[in-house]
């Protein structure tokens, strides 16, 4: 029994700020009055509730409320949203504490700035991508405080750039700045250099923005620490900035073309330049011969762009096709140029065939009877899609292979 | 996220008898194989031989697909009606590609049949057919790997294996087979993949005359055993095995003389002379 009144002590102290003795007492109380030991915690707990502990952010889990935290915004930037119909800016950013970095959404607008320390009352967490997401709601008390707190110590993580995804933060990657460019942007009336391009490894290739003027070129091999990971156009962008520690590296990075399983592209949600193969699993009804308004290059339907009115369609080719290669799937977008190579004849052919049967779904069931169950091997940038990650195809090809070698080849991997 | 499509032999998928469901109103059920695939999905490329219309409507359909190692019961239901007069429509034999989701029937505890639920159907060729054997071969050995691998290890997790490199699919169906079958019996896979290959590398005309022997035994065997109803698949095999015939020819063989026309199944499980 005393064991069990010890354990209970504790665990409401962990919950809730409050003298020990203080504690034991009324839970003591309860216990006489024959509450059962549970009912008597949460009781307890709830008298001392209005004090709640401070909470370090690696102690943070999904799906937990009233939580109190003092962090520090190290990125904030914010956007429009619809909830019910109804136009409203968030915030989104990162925190960070000695302890952890965590993303952050506030739903309304507490005046936060990069670099503030604030301390907030009555946070709630929820899940993205993973990992705990802090929530400032309506009900969240913020203020800021006037001391500054260090920063999470632990070291940077070490990822190849193939496994970089939405959500990581303090990363240390090494890869070639494959090209880069500088823009100025306006932040807060305050003009700031960015420099973004692409960098790559041996595993991939990424899009990074770095928000400090690092000094770099193209061609450069560095290693940077304290980077961090968001999802943009559809795939993961690598972002440093002037907390991250960049170092130029005395060597070279020597990328070849490889092929990835899309459960890592499906992991990351998405990538750039990608090379893939898999097998069509099936051709999306929305494939085949399209018109497009001359005006603003959108699809019509019959004749009617919902922007510019009634006009007179140009016909464009284009295929929709599941790639799915046995560990994961992918929707693949083939232009005109690649599907008349893929299918081996023109658009001007499909007019024809289509007119003289005087349904345009006959291309679409050419469409399917050539390529359904086909091995191809695409390469291409992932786009911004709701359902399933959808990849650009800069180009594709059918793939051939010597059954009898291959045949061979895994047999004596079967015999070692 | 949508299901990847397995590439999965007849005789591996037949033979698991493990299903997990994660929690959740909607969440998708998996077959777990002796050698750890996790199907939910199923990619299938083999010879069409046999279309039965089921159900009063005349739309479902059921068809076999044979494949090196045994055959895949596929069914094309109501709602899939392209699919099903796609099954119609074909000639047999011929070589067909399936998608589908894994039908999971069990009529009571302990007894579970598998099939797919098609939902792409589509006239193949030879190449892609190949294709396919090499894929199901070359995915089959990644799971063997992984279960060697895990099979060395003490108190598996999917995780252990992921961070050897295995795909988190592969990880978590290798873990999980691990904790229900007894005793895998990776030799025994092996040598499903070795067959299967053979299929590629010596054609498939030689591997049928070196079974003609074989082929007399089982008929005679079904002829003995069959009854009104039919003889009962595992009987036969019980039987050849009894004769001397490893597993793998029974199965073989039988996927052999059902291509030919001179057995069938009357109803899962059952073998009748035609």
């Amino acid at each position: 029994m005393e064991i069990d009144i010890e354990a209970a002590v504790n665990e409401i102290l962990e919950a809730v700020d409050a003298d020990r003795e203080a504690v034991e007492k009324d839970l003591r109380k309860f216990l006489e009055y024959g509450v059962p030991l549970e009912h008597a915690k949460e009781a307890v707990i709830n008298k001392y509730g209005s004090v709640v502990k401070e909470k370090k952010l690696k102690d943070v889990r999904v799906n937990e409320r009233n939580m109190c935290v003092i962090a520090k915004v190290l990125a904030i930037d914010e956007r429009e949203v619809e909830v019910r119909g109804e136009r409203r800016k968030i915030y989104r950013g990162l925190l960070g504490d000695e302890t952890a970095v965590l993303p952050f959404t506030a739903w309304k607008d507490f005046g936060l700035q990069k670099g503030d320390v604030i301390k907030i009352k009555n946070a709630s967490s929820s899940e993205w991508e993973g990992q705990p997401r802090l929530s400032l709601s309506e009900w969240s008390e913020v203020e800021k405080v006037d001391y500054d707190i260090d920063l999470v110590k632990r070291p940077p993580q070490k990822y190849n750039l193939i496994d970089l995804r939405p959500g990581l933060s303090n990363v240390e990657v090494r890869g070639k700045i494959l090209s880069i460019e500088e823009r100025v942007v306006n932040i807060g009336g305050e003009e700031r250099k960015v420099f973004s391009g692409i960098m790559g490894d041996e595993t991939a290739k990424i899009r990074f923005t770095a928000w400090h003027d690092f000094g770099l070129k193209e061609g450069d091999v560095l290693k940077i620490k304290g980077g961090y990971i968001r999802k943009w156009r559809g795939a993961p962008q690598l972002i440093f900035d002037e907390n991250a520690e960049v170092e130029k590296l005395d060597e070279e990075i020597i990328m070849e073309e490889r092929i990835v399983p899309l459960y890592k592209i499906v992991e990351a949600g998405g990538g750039i330049e990608l090379n893939i193969q898999g097998v069509i699993l099936d051709v999306r009804k929305d494939s085949g011969i399209i018109f497009r308004c001359p005006k603003c290059n959108r699809r019509i339907r019959n004749g009617v762009c919902e922007e510019d009115g009634e006009v007179d369609g140009v016909p464009d080719l284009r295929i929709r096709a599941l790639l799915d290669d046995g560990t994961g799937a992918v929707d693949v977008i083939f232009n005109r140029e690649i599907s008349e190579r893929l299918l081996g004849k023109s658009m001007e052919e499909y007019l024809k065939i289509a007119k003289e049967a005087m349904d345009y779904g006959i291309v679409y069931e050419e469409i399917f009877d050539k390529l359904a169950a086909k091995p191809v091997r695409v390469k291409g940038d992932s786009m911004p899609s709701d359902f399933i990650i959808t990849i650009f195809a800069s180009d594709a090809q059918t793939v051939d292979i010597d059954e009898k070698e291959e045949a061979e080849q895994i047999l004596m991997q079967l015999e070692g | 996220m949508r299901e990847p499509a397995w590439r999965i032999f007849a005789a591996e998928y037949n033979d698991a008898n493990h299903v997990i469901q994660a929690r959740g109103e909607k969440a998708p059920k998996y077959v777990i194989t002796p050698l750890g695939a996790k199907i939910n999905r199923l990619f299938i490329v083999g010879v069409l031989t046999d279309v039965e219309e089921i159900g009063a409507e005349g739309i479902r359909r059921r068809a076999r697909i044979s494949d090196p190692t045994g055959i895949h019961v596929v069914y094309a239901e109501a709602f899939k009606p392209e699919v099903a007069s796609i099954l119609a429509d074909m000639p047999i034999p011929s070589y067909i590609a399936i998608v589908g989701k894994a039908r999971i029937y069990e009529p009571e505890e302990g007894v579970l049949y598998l099939s797919a639920r098609a939902e792409m159907a589509k006239e193949v060729s030879v190449k892609e057919r190949n294709y396919w054997i090499i894929e199901a071969c070359k995915n089959m050995l990644i799971r063997i790997n992984a279960m060697k691998d895990a099979m060395n290890m003490k108190n598996v997790t999917a995780k252990q294996l992921m961070e050897l490199g295995y795909p988190p699919l592969v990880a978590e169906g290798v873990a999980e087979a691990l904790k229900v079958y007894k005793d895998v019996d990776i030799h025994h896979y092996e040598i499903m993949a070795k067959e299967a290959l053979s299929f590629i590398t010596s054609g498939r005309k030689e591997m049928k005359q070196n079974y003609e022997e074989e082929e007399e035994k089982i008929i005679k065997i079904i002829e003995e055993l069959q009854g009104e109803e039919g003889a009962s698949w595992d009987d036969v095999v019980e039987k050849a095995k009894q004769e001397g015939m490893e597993r793998e020819i029974v199965d073989e063989v039988i996927a052999s003389l059902m291509e030919k026309g001179l057995i069938y199944e009357p109803q899962l499980g059952k073998l009748r002379i035609v």
